[in-house]
């Protein structure tokens, strides 16, 4: 079988990478059920130990199925924008994994993708697809990260996601970029009924300008809450951009983005819209600034198609609450302490499905992030 | 312990405190008596060195030393510790997080239980807290901190007449024992119902009113003849 442990490509990472990695929810092999690793310009590693799930370098995966070309670009239009066309442009060679979620599987431990820029000044185009068939259950992880040596360049992402009737996945993304690095990435999900979905974003690591743009639609009694953690130090520019379409009656969804500056800018531009009566819709803009540097501009919208849709929104974006300050330093700590418990609070990670073992990372994670350390 | 000095105190360009004058010695717990808006809480945010308070003649001497110049900050860490009336929600900030950023984690969970706020230690600080827990807790983030002098705000008001003696009965206690390293505490609490006196055991009695201290006096005697003669100097 394709992406089995007997015809996986498996090109070993060196310890470096693999420390690199790890930052980003990277583990042991033997832990997860499905591992792909996508280096510079080669995938250089895709193995799977779970029979329910197949990994496979995207070009491999064109090749060996022939509903994968059906799923490329069956989200995405190939002249979206300039970005996805410079991605499409490449179709002779494209670069990305293919993981399949096998029908009715339910896979124990996380399937796991990264990808690594390993070159200074290097250029990525990628392209991911995920499918998860029918019934299928299962964690995910993946994570983008640069040696420290490496500050300048830029990369370029789709991913197409397809989550089949009654499919259930929580997946949890962590990106760590290049501090000079320009970075546009575009997701597209497409989730039929009855699917469910958990799914946390951490844009925490400085980078000079990330664009994140994604486009979901829910079908029937689906269930979608994805929570994105972001932060922006002085030089960070982030456009975060999310479309959600609820097409089909009892679709559900929850858009949540915690946004802190401290001097860079966040831009969250979040549309809802309710395209049939019995859908239910929330969008939560939250934002806190930590100097008068930089800024955050949270836009929710909301658009109700049919009538009976019901879409609602909250948002905020302030300065740290000096009576809340004032509280804690009364109790003995100082200033910077206050500070670091309000941020760490404001950042606490809501009802975010991770899986096990990742959890103390993904909050130590953040504590780096925020304080500067990466 | 603490010997305030004619002190006047602001806000903006308004004398609220007026020419205060009050001694609290060592080991001893006071009460602070007066109706709505006569400063209690002004006097108690002043000596903490909360904003917006101005001090603008005076002292405010613990353990002897000038503290008016000492930020909020430093004033705690010197052993002033101030149990908020109506203290602020700090969402995603957990009671154990708090103790932890205290270095008071291994102490949590016995003086938590003491308290009957076992089940809130993953709670966030005041968030959809009920106003006796808030007391509670208050109390609690007290004991965490492990203050010389412990102010109290109003410590009984929003409580159960049940919880009144559970909250009185704490206080009596974080005050009445020696800190962590041995020294001797006073506290000094606000009360204008006088519930709590019963509980509290307290030294000496002080009313308030517009921003002067009326009267010092027995706690017990004060409270009395406030119940007939309202907040004035009781007749000789």
């Amino acid at each position: 079988m394709a992406g089995t442990l007997a015809s996986a490509l498996r090109v070993d990472l060196s310890n470096e990478e693999r420390d690199i990695l790890h930052d980003v929810g990277f583990d042991d092999v033997a832990e997860r059920a499905a591992t792909g690793v996508l280096v510079d310009s080669e995938m250089r590693f895709a193995v799977s130990n779970d029979p329910g799930v197949e990994i496979l370098p995207l070009k491999d995966a064109l090749k060996t199925y022939d509903f994968v070309q059906d799923l490329m670009f069956g989200l995405a239009s190939p002249d979206a924008n300039e970005h996805i066309a410079l991605v499409a442009e490449r179709m002779h060679d494209p670069l990305g994994h293919f993981i399949w979620v096998k029908p009715g599987a339910k896979v124990r431990l996380p399937v796991q993708s990264f990808t690594l820029l390993e070159m200074p000044q290097g250029r990525q185009f990628t392209h991911d697809i995920t499918l998860i068939d029918e019934g299928a259950e299962v964690d995910m992880v993946s994570g983008s990260a640069v040696p420290s040596s490496v500050h300048k360049g830029r990369h370029i992402s789709i991913g197409e996601c397809y989550m089949r009737r009654g499919a259930s996945c929580n997946a949890v993304t962590i990106e760590h970029w290049g501090t000079g690095m320009d970075v546009y990435s575009y997701g597209y999900s497409q989730m039929e009924e009855g699917a469910q979905s958990n799914s946390t974003a951490l844009m925490m690591a400085p980078v000079a300008h990330h664009t994140s743009r994604s486009t979901l639609t829910l079908g029937a009694d689906t269930t979608c809450v994805s929570q994105a953690i972001v932060f922006a130090a002085k030089g960070t520019e982030r456009v975060i951009a999310t479309e959600t379409h609820l097409n089909g009656a009892g679709a559900r969804s929850e858009d949540l983005a915690r946004m802190v500056s401290a001097g860079g800018t966040i831009r969250n531009d979040a549309h809802l819209v309710g395209n049939v009566a019995g859908s239910n819709g929330f969008l939560g803009c939250d934002g806190l600034k930590l100097t008068d540097e930089g800024a955050i501009t949270a836009i929710p919208a909301l658009e109700a198609i049919a009538e009976g849709a019901m879409l609602s929104h909250e948002a905020s974006v302030g300065m740290i609450d000096n009576d809340k300050l004032h509280y804690l330093m009364a109790a003995g700590m100082d200033e910077d302490a206050a500070r670091n418990l309000i941020v760490q609070g404001f950042l606490t990670l809501d009802n975010a499905a991770i899986p096990a073992g990742l959890k103390r990372r993904v909050v130590a994670f953040i504590a780096e992030a925020k304080t500067g350390g990466m | 312990m603490l010997e305030i000095k004619k002190l006047n105190v602001a806000v903006e360009d308004k004398t609220i405190l007026h020419e205060i004058e009050l001694t609290l010695p060592l080991g001893e717990l006071h009460v602070l008596l007066g109706p709505n808006g006569s400063g209690k809480s002004s006097l108690l945010a002043t000596i903490m060195g909360l904003p917006p308070f101005q001090i603008v003649s005076g002292e405010i001497l613990f353990d002897g030393a000038p503290i008016q110049e000492l930020d909020l900050h430093a004033r705690a860490r010197l052993g002033i510790g101030l149990a908020y009336q109506r203290p602020p929600s700090l969402e995603g900030v957990s009671v154990r997080s708090f103790a932890a950023a205290l270095d008071a984690a291994g102490r949590l969970e016995p003086e938590a239980q003491a308290l009957d706020l076992a089940d809130f230690l993953d709670r966030d600080m005041n968030v959809g807290f009920s106003g006796g827990e808030i007391k509670r807790w208050e109390v609690l983030k007290l004991v965490l901190q492990d203050p010389r002098l412990l102010l109290f705000d109003e410590p009984e008001s929003g409580v159960d007449l049940e919880h009144v003696i559970a909250v009185g009965d704490a206080i009596a206690r974080v005050v009445r024992k020696p800190d962590m390293r041995g020294r001797t505490c006073s506290g000094l609490v606000i009360t204008h119902t006088g519930m709590i006196l019963n509980h509290v055991k307290a030294d000496r009695a002080h009313i308030l009113r517009e921003g002067r201290i009326l009267h010092s006096g027995d706690p017990n005697a004060l409270f009395a003849h406030i119940q007939t003669g309202g907040y004035t100097i009781p007749a000789a």
